[in-house]
């Protein structure tokens, strides 16, 4: 058993009436990592949090944080957890800092550290200027701020974020993104859900993927990336239009026909996807140029996050594959692996 | 404007709460029909069996559209705000007057579906004989149309205002509390004292004909419970009110609505601590210090039930500056029932006094602890608050305590402010006591249960507005809904019935301590305070256990 998974479920399965939510969610997270929990609307992802957090009993399977059993063990969760979800929870007439005060006084913080917690958790979020401002007045960014604020307070190990960065503009992105480093350097551990792919990629170094209830993919982005991905695609660039056709009759003679050559003469680009190494592509790049094909570039396309998404989830056109990476093999650093979305 | 009438219609009514309020509404005056149809198999040709009924049965109507009436349109602007729909529609071609009267119309639409559907019994009542067509039939149902599009007009106004729906049908239901008994006190009072002149008089007659109770007791042709004769012009004098008040309110939404209604921003304003030295001195003093509405707040003590304090300080009232400005209310209100109790109590005797206390009391409580607890629950669970107190290690024993604790101080404060007058009218007839005392407890008795009955069954709904509704509904029916089984006391109930059943009311167990005519006869306490204390605790078992089964894992 390794003593740094904060995070362990095991078969963890949810069943309302004959619809399977969640089947059988095996996954764990070491301390101080960045989870990325990704799946399409209805994918179960809001179930395994609620599981997590105790709102939502399992069917079958077990959860733990940090040793506390979930759903068994609940009032030690509320304390280990940080359940931001992804409504604010307003309640009108309150100035953010009479909001903050009482989860503070809810969760037990002592009245002589209440107020440097506040103005620490302020400060870290970026929103210590706003403390005085009236809750339901908040733009829905700074509201988000606020909820991270007060998810905060009660120094949780664990933070479990839905949608943080839903709503925020790019500035406030970068920034909350900043926070979630800072607070996964401080050795805090976070789950984190998102639409926003690219972001993700940035900050998460441990990615699940989750459809109809099933895990598909987990592991690091690196390993997630390198599981679905079956060919490379390589884009050509012409110096101009009139040579595109030239251009696919060659690719089409030398990667045979069954390979799908997109081209758009607008932007006098083709893509394909190949499974030759460098020496090939060399070959073939070769052969482009002694064809007459004036090449401006010719290089592949990284995969991002949102790729390997879509291919894992099946949606664009490639053969899903689930990523049989084991937690433990987590061992890059955090920023080491970010990249593919850049 | 059609459309915008047509969506109302439709919207109302294929709902399920449509369909159940008129099943409910047609039920409940057939049931008032029933219980005073008589049952000899002997021609009344007097027609005095008949009037009884025809008495009941408008009594009943108009009780049911003073409910009903203002319910869906006081929600209606508020709830789109809340949808974000209010912004599509004003941005339409659709001008604001067309969509104020559109939703005024769709409202009234589903009133008159109701209307419409109490005339089988009236049609009951008329067959029996006794009655006239047009100035008794053709009169009630003129002050009821017209107090439906009154009520609904205040409704919308109330609608354009506030910014939850709850908060919407509290305002509301009050308004039209001051509105159709309110409006009836002047006048009670005032005429029979010396030293009120004929243009006071005028004042409160014309104030009295707002309230549509004078006309429908005229067409009724019932001299009044409050000992008045009422006038030929009763009908007119509403009429004339109704209509005033209609356009007033339509003119008022139409003006909300056309002059920036989005533009809610709430500005901070300057908080005292960040001022100049001799700024936050002079402030100090002016507001006390601790009323500064621009003061930052201490942090919550230990002592303090967190939850209790999170409720007050969302209250708009609730604020430390409000609170006072509140008492400071009360305080004024109290030296006048001191005054009015004082003077009155030469014209109509201590007894009459402490009986207009005790109503206007049994009023405020009625009015009070729906609005103060049903939302208890139900509005956490609506602002999605509930899920992050769910997430605290606040036990459910706590959040109720703090809940409770947040509605029973306010309701505490008014019922305080009633104590001068008692006491001012002990020392006019100090034999009363007794009298006092067992009143005292007995609304000391109904505040809590009628703040644990609104809390424990407006925890039963996920929106605030049902909850609230229903628990006024609820509240009136265990006060007023009880006296009807009075009104038949003579047939078909038998007397003890009429006790047993009585002894469920509040006010009927006031009134029968105080001695009133009518209630004298019922000895209603102890067994009324065991009743209500039963009722308390019961409501409370099922808003803890409601919290409880909240706060589990699903």
């Amino acid at each position: 058993m390794n003593d740094d998974l904060v995070l362990r479920t095991s078969d963890l399965t949810k069943v309302y009436g004959t619809f399977t939510a969640l089947d059988g969610l095996s996954i764990s997270l070491e301390r101080g990592r960045i989870l990325g929990f990704i799946g399409p609307n209805g994918a179960g992802k809001t179930t395994t949090i609620k599981i997590l957090v105790g709102l939502v009993k399992a069917t079958r399977g077990e959860a733990s944080i940090c040793g506390a059993a979930c759903g068994k063990d609940t009032a030690r969760i509320k304390r280990l957890v940080g359940y931001m979800p992804d409504v604010f929870g307003s309640y009108d007439n309150m100035r953010v800092f009479e909001y903050l005060d009482f989860f503070g006084a809810a969760f037990g913080i002592p009245r002589r550290d209440r107020k440097r917690r506040i103005d620490e958790c302020l400060e870290l979020t970026g929103a210590a200027r706003m403390k005085d401002l009236f809750v339901e007045s908040l733009s829905h960014g700074m509201k988000q701020r606020v909820a991270l604020t007060r998810t905060l307070l009660h120094e949780p190990q664990m933070l479990i974020l839905d949608e943080p960065a839903n709503g925020l503009d790019p500035q406030a992105r970068v920034e909350m993104r900043q926070v979630l480093l800072e607070l996964a350097r401080r050795g805090t551990s976070l789950i984190v859900t998102s639409h926003i792919l690219p972001e993700l990629a940035r900050i998460c170094d441990t990615v699940a993927i989750i459809t109809g209830g099933k895990l598909r993919a987990f592991g690091t982005l690196d390993q997630i990336m390198r599981s679905v991905r079956h060919s490379r695609v390589i884009e050509v660039v012409l110096a101009d239009r009139t040579g595109v056709g030239l251009a696919a009759r060659v690719l089409a003679r030398e990667l045979g026909d069954d390979v799908a050559i997109s081209q758009s003469e607008a932007s006098a680009e083709l893509r394909f996807p190949t499974d030759r190494d460098d020496a090939g592509l060399a070959a073939l790049l070769g052969r482009l140029l002694e064809a007459g094909v004036r090449v401006a570039q010719f290089r592949e396309i990284p995969m991002d996050l949102e790729d390997a998404f879509l291919s894992v989830t099946g949606q664009s056109g490639v053969k899903p594959t689930d990523a049989p990476a084991s937690p433990s093999a987590v061992r890059d650093p955090k920023l080491g692996v970010v990249g593919a979305g850049a | 404007m059609i459309p915008i009438i047509a969506r109302e219609l439709t919207a109302m009514l294929r709902s399920w709460r449509a369909v159940a309020l008129q099943i409910g509404f047609l039920a409940f005056l057939g049931l008032l029909v029933i219980l005073r149809w008589p049952s000899e198999g002997r021609v009344d040709l007097g027609g005095v069996a008949s009037r009884q009924v025809f008495r009941i049965f408008g009594y009943g109507l108009l009780i049911g559209l003073v409910l009903v009436s203002p319910a869906f349109p006081a929600t209606s602007i508020v709830r789109e705000r809340l949808q974000g729909t209010l912004a599509l529609l004003l941005n339409s071609p659709i001008r604001p007057v067309s969509l104020v009267l559109g939703k005024l119309v769709g409202s009234i639409g589903f009133v008159l579906v109701l209307i419409v559907l109490s005339f089988p019994a009236a049609a009951a009542c008329f067959a029996m004989g006794g009655i006239g067509l047009t100035d008794q039939l053709g009169g009630l149902y003129l002050v009821l149309v017209l107090l439906a599009i009154e009520y609904a007009a205040l409704g919308l106004l109330v609608s354009s205002i506030v910014r939850s729906t709850d908060a919407a049908l509290r305002l509301t239901y009050a308004f039209i509390l001051i509105l159709a008994v309110g409006a009836m006190v002047p006048n009670v009072l005032l005429k029979d004292v010396s030293w009120a002149g004929p243009e006071v008089i005028g004042i409160a007659r014309v104030v009295n004909s707002l309230s549509p109770f004078p006309a429908v007791m005229h067409v009724l042709g019932d001299t009044g419970v409050l000992g008045g004769n009422t006038s030929e012009q009763e009908v007119m004098r509403f009429s004339i009110g109704a209509v005033l008040v209609t356009l007033l309110c339509v003119a008022v939404t139409t003006f909300r609505l056309s002059s920036r209604p989005m533009d809610r921003a709430r500005d901070a304003g300057r908080m005292t601590d960040d001022r100049s030295a001799r700024s936050r001195f002079m402030r100090r003093i002016m507001y006390l210090w601790f009323f500064d509405p621009q003061r930052r707040s201490g942090l919550i003590a230990p002592w303090q039930n967190p939850v209790m304090m999170k409720e007050q300080r969302c209250r708009p009232m609730g604020r430390a500056n409000w609170m006072m400005r509140l008492i400071g209310t009360y305080f004024v209100l109290s030296l006048l029932l001191v005054l009015g109790a004082t003077t009155l109590s030469q014209s109509q005797g201590v007894a009459g006094v402490f009986s207009a206390i005790a109503v206007m009391q049994v009023g405020l409580i009625v009015l009070l602890a729906p609005s103060l607890a049903s939302g208890l629950i139900s509005a956490e669970r609506e602002s999605k608050g509930w899920q992050l107190l769910q997430m605290t290690p606040l036990s459910p024993a706590s959040i109720v305590t703090g809940k409770l604790l947040s509605a029973f101080v306010p309701l505490a404060l008014v019922m305080l402010a009633t104590l001068p007058a008692y006491i001012a009218l002990l020392a006019l007839d100090p034999a009363q006591l007794r009298t006092a005392v067992s009143i005292q407890v007995t609304l000391v008795i109904f505040a809590v249960m009628a703040v644990f009955l609104s809390a424990g069954i407006g925890s039963l709904f996920r929106q605030a507005a049902v909850a609230t509704a229903v628990a006024y509904s609820l509240i009136a029916a265990v006060c007023i809904g009880t006296l009807f089984i009075w009104l038949g006391r003579d047939a078909p109930f038998t007397p003890l019935f009429v006790e047993r059943v009585l002894t469920s009311s509040p006010l009927a167990t006031t009134l029968s301590i105080i001695g009133t005519p009518g209630f004298s006869e019922y000895r209603l306490t102890p067994a009324n305070w065991y009743v209500m204390a039963a009722m308390t605790v019961g409501s409370g078992a099922v808003m803890l256990l409601q919290v409880a089964r909240l706060g589990r894992a699903r």
